[in-house]
């Protein structure tokens, strides 16, 4: 008798950024289907929003959005529990409430979900005993499993590297370059993130990524900036920030209101980090791009100016 | 040579737990203890100036108390570590006090891998470089007696102290008892002060109605458990005329489960398979615990941009349907009028008192 395909739900928001390759060639060389919610639209947004509690952050309420769009679209939807990777090396405990907080708002939805848990600090889970986990409860064995993340795990890594490359290539062109340092769900989000990036190429500016940058070499180089940062994600930035700061010529630094680490980190960045322009523009979920247009042409003005160039 | 000048140690006022700090701070650690002040509007006024904007209201505080602190004589600024966003709290506040200009020691707990016995040592020694170790521990172990004391007295004294049949003896019991922490020089002064306490709070008459109204209280570490933080919010449901139950405190969060509470989780599987956050897990079970044992509703304190609390409130949803009870969400920002906040606790005392009328 032929196993019908299991068909995993990722809701595009959050991890999905950081994690859609691991994840997609995981499910891919367990003989598993992936479906990917469609891009933050309006009416995701909507919806999350109204699912969400109020003080919860724009990713979150989009996240909300993207995992109601898969509502009955598959079997499972994918719904991580990421605490940590070691000690200051966590993620915003939010990454640790999503399995539980969607279960519980959508329990009448009859929608199945799957969790697996990375927490190396209390329970000594590393990702790839989640992944192994992850394979069992889908009825593989463990050695298939494993097998399937070490591929995914490649697979994610080389895509990684290569992005970094086509980002360290725009370091050498010619022109103003601004770095953006913001969680990937909140760079990449057409909802957030796009419209800055892509206001900064029409306005002749080459946006880079601060978080595009190797990530062992961005975790040692963010002791320089903060000490103590707990945040591996904001590790990642700030570290960028530290390689990177004398090839740009303004930072913006990009975050979803109300970010909690970002409200810390950001801070600690604007009082340590001198001799380079900076902008710091949080978003909400806005009806219109022109009040964020307004912050980017006169930021942009700014450096052009100090550059004589204006 | 000149005799080594003694530290001079704060840390933030936190509910009524100054009184252990400054007993483990001047026996345990051989340091002078400074008091901050008693948290005021300027407090807040401080903190709020000087901090970001959406960091969460504890930072704020703290920030306040930190600056009064030195103010008042300190040299020597001890933060903690912590699993959210309080774990990042100690390098940002010595960076904004620095930038300000104040000159002080900073011992910071998240600089040091507290999972290490040996780290301890290290911390210790940053104190006192001569400290002795066995003289700490037991004096350390005093201190968190004293802890207790607090816990369980202050947990006696709200769910009875609305229902006072004298002109406000059980109150002043209760302040006698936390003038006796807060003054206690020895181990001794500390049980004599917690067992007057407890006669006199047993011997002062009540007038309780044979089934009173009982509110459970569930929220976040900081705002839950300080009074001038949810302005005194346990005090003003008490003076209605309610029982008010907290579970949360130092003494059931630390002492008694430390992080793993394995043994809250197996209750609330159906509601929450993970920890959500550093709280989460006390918090759900003993919101439940209230609902079933048919309290008539539960108040849940945080402060303003609160992720893990903020993420506990659709767990609390699902209970307040699934029991009939009524939850009353309070978020606190750096407010300093109390009248917003008795307004819904009024509305909130007479619908519950309405429901248990009819029910």
């Amino acid at each position: 008798m032929e196993r019908e395909i299991i068909k995993i739900g990722l809701p595009r928001a959050l991890l999905y950024y950081r994690y859609r390759v691991l994840w997609r060639t995981f499910f891919q060389e367990l003989g598993m289907e992936t479906v990917v919610s469609s891009p933050t639209d309006r009416a995701i947004l909507e919806q999350g929003t109204a699912l969400a509690i109020d003080e919860a952050c724009l990713s979150l309420k989009i996240y909300l959005g993207h995992v109601a769009a898969l509502i009955g679209q598959c079997d499972y939807i994918l719904v991580p529990r990421v605490s940590n990777f070691g000690r200051h090396r966590a993620m915003c405990t939010r990454f640790e409430s999503t399995p539980d907080l969607v279960r519980n708002v959508f329990r009448n939805s009859g929608q199945k979900f799957l969790s697996y848990e990375v927490d190396q600090e209390m329970k000594k889970a590393g990702e790839e005993d989640a992944f192994v986990e992850l394979g069992k409860s889908l009825g593989c064995t463990a050695k298939e499993a494993k097998k399937a993340y070490k591929a995914a795990k490649k697979a994610e890594l080389g895509h990684h590297k290569e992005r970094v490359q086509r980002y360290e290539q725009q370091y050498k062109k010619e022109g103003m370059k601004v770095l953006i340092a913001a969680h990937s769900y909140v760079a990449e989000d057409p909802y957030m993130g796009r419209m800055v990036s892509d206001y900064l190429k029409k306005a002749g500016v080459i946006p880079v990524r601060a978080d595009m940058v190797d990530r062992e070499a961005a975790l040692k180089h963010s002791r320089e900036l903060s000490p103590t940062c707990k945040w591996e994600v904001n590790r990642e930035i700030l570290g960028g920030i530290a390689m990177h700061k004398g090839d740009v010529d303004g930072i913006i630094l990009l975050s979803a209101f109300p970010c909690g680490p970002d409200a810390m980190v950001n801070e600690l960045i604007t009082r340590r980090v001198k001799g380079v322009p900076m902008l710091n523009l949080v978003l909400d979920s806005q009806s219109g791009t022109a009040g964020v247009e307004t912050r980017l042409e006169s930021f942009i003005d700014i450096i052009r100016f100090q550059e004589g160039k204006l | 040579m000149a005799e080594v000048k003694k530290k001079s140690v704060s840390f933030p006022r936190y509910a009524e737990y100054s009184c252990a700090f400054n007993y483990i701070v001047e026996r345990a650690l051989g340091c002078r203890y400074v008091m901050p002040p008693a948290l005021t509007k300027r407090t807040m006024e401080l903190g709020t100036k000087y901090s970001p904007d959406f960091v969460c209201t504890p930072f704020k505080t703290i920030l306040g108390s930190m600056i009064e602190a030195l103010e008042a004589g300190a040299d020597t600024l001890l933060m903690t570590h912590g699993l959210c966003r309080l774990g990042y709290y100690g390098e940002l506040l010595e960076q904004i006090l620095r930038d300000l200009g104040y000159q002080f020691d900073f011992i910071n707990l998240s600089d040091y891998d507290m999972s290490k016995k040996k780290e301890y040592l290290r911390i210790l020694r940053r104190f006192d470089p001569k400290v002795n170790y066995a003289r700490f521990l037991v004096q350390f172990m005093e201190g968190l007696r004293m802890v207790e004391y607090v816990d369980e007295v202050t947990c006696e004294y709200y769910k009875n102290c609305g229902f006072d049949a004298t002109d406000g003896q059980y109150k002043r019991a209760y302040q006698d008892f936390l003038t006796a922490m807060y003054t206690a020089q020895n181990r001794g002064d500390v049980e004599a002060g917690y067992r007057a306490a407890k006669r006199s709070l047993q011997s002062i008459p009540l007038d309780k109605p044979r089934r009173p109204l009982r509110v459970g209280i569930v929220g976040e570490f900081y705002t839950a458990m300080d009074a001038f933080s949810n302005l005194e919010v346990e005090q003003k449901l008490a003076d209605m005329g309610v029982e008010v139950h907290r579970w949360m405190n130092v003494t059931n969060q630390f002492l008694r489960y430390g992080s793993g509470q394995k043994n809250l989780r197996v209750k609330i599987q159906d509601l929450s398979i993970y920890d959500m956050g550093p709280t989460s897990t006390a918090n759900i079970w003993y919101a439940r615990e209230c609902a079933e044992r048919g309290y008539d509703g539960l108040i849940h304190i945080k402060s303003a941009a609160c992720t893990p609390e903020i993420d506990v409130m659709p767990v609390l949803q699902n209970i307040s349907a699934d029991y009939k009870i009524p939850v009353l969400y309070l978020t606190y920002d750096a407010q300093t009028s109390d009248v917003g906040l008795m307004t819904r606790l009024e509305a909130f005392y007479d619908m519950i008192d309405m429901r248990k009328k009819v029910l």
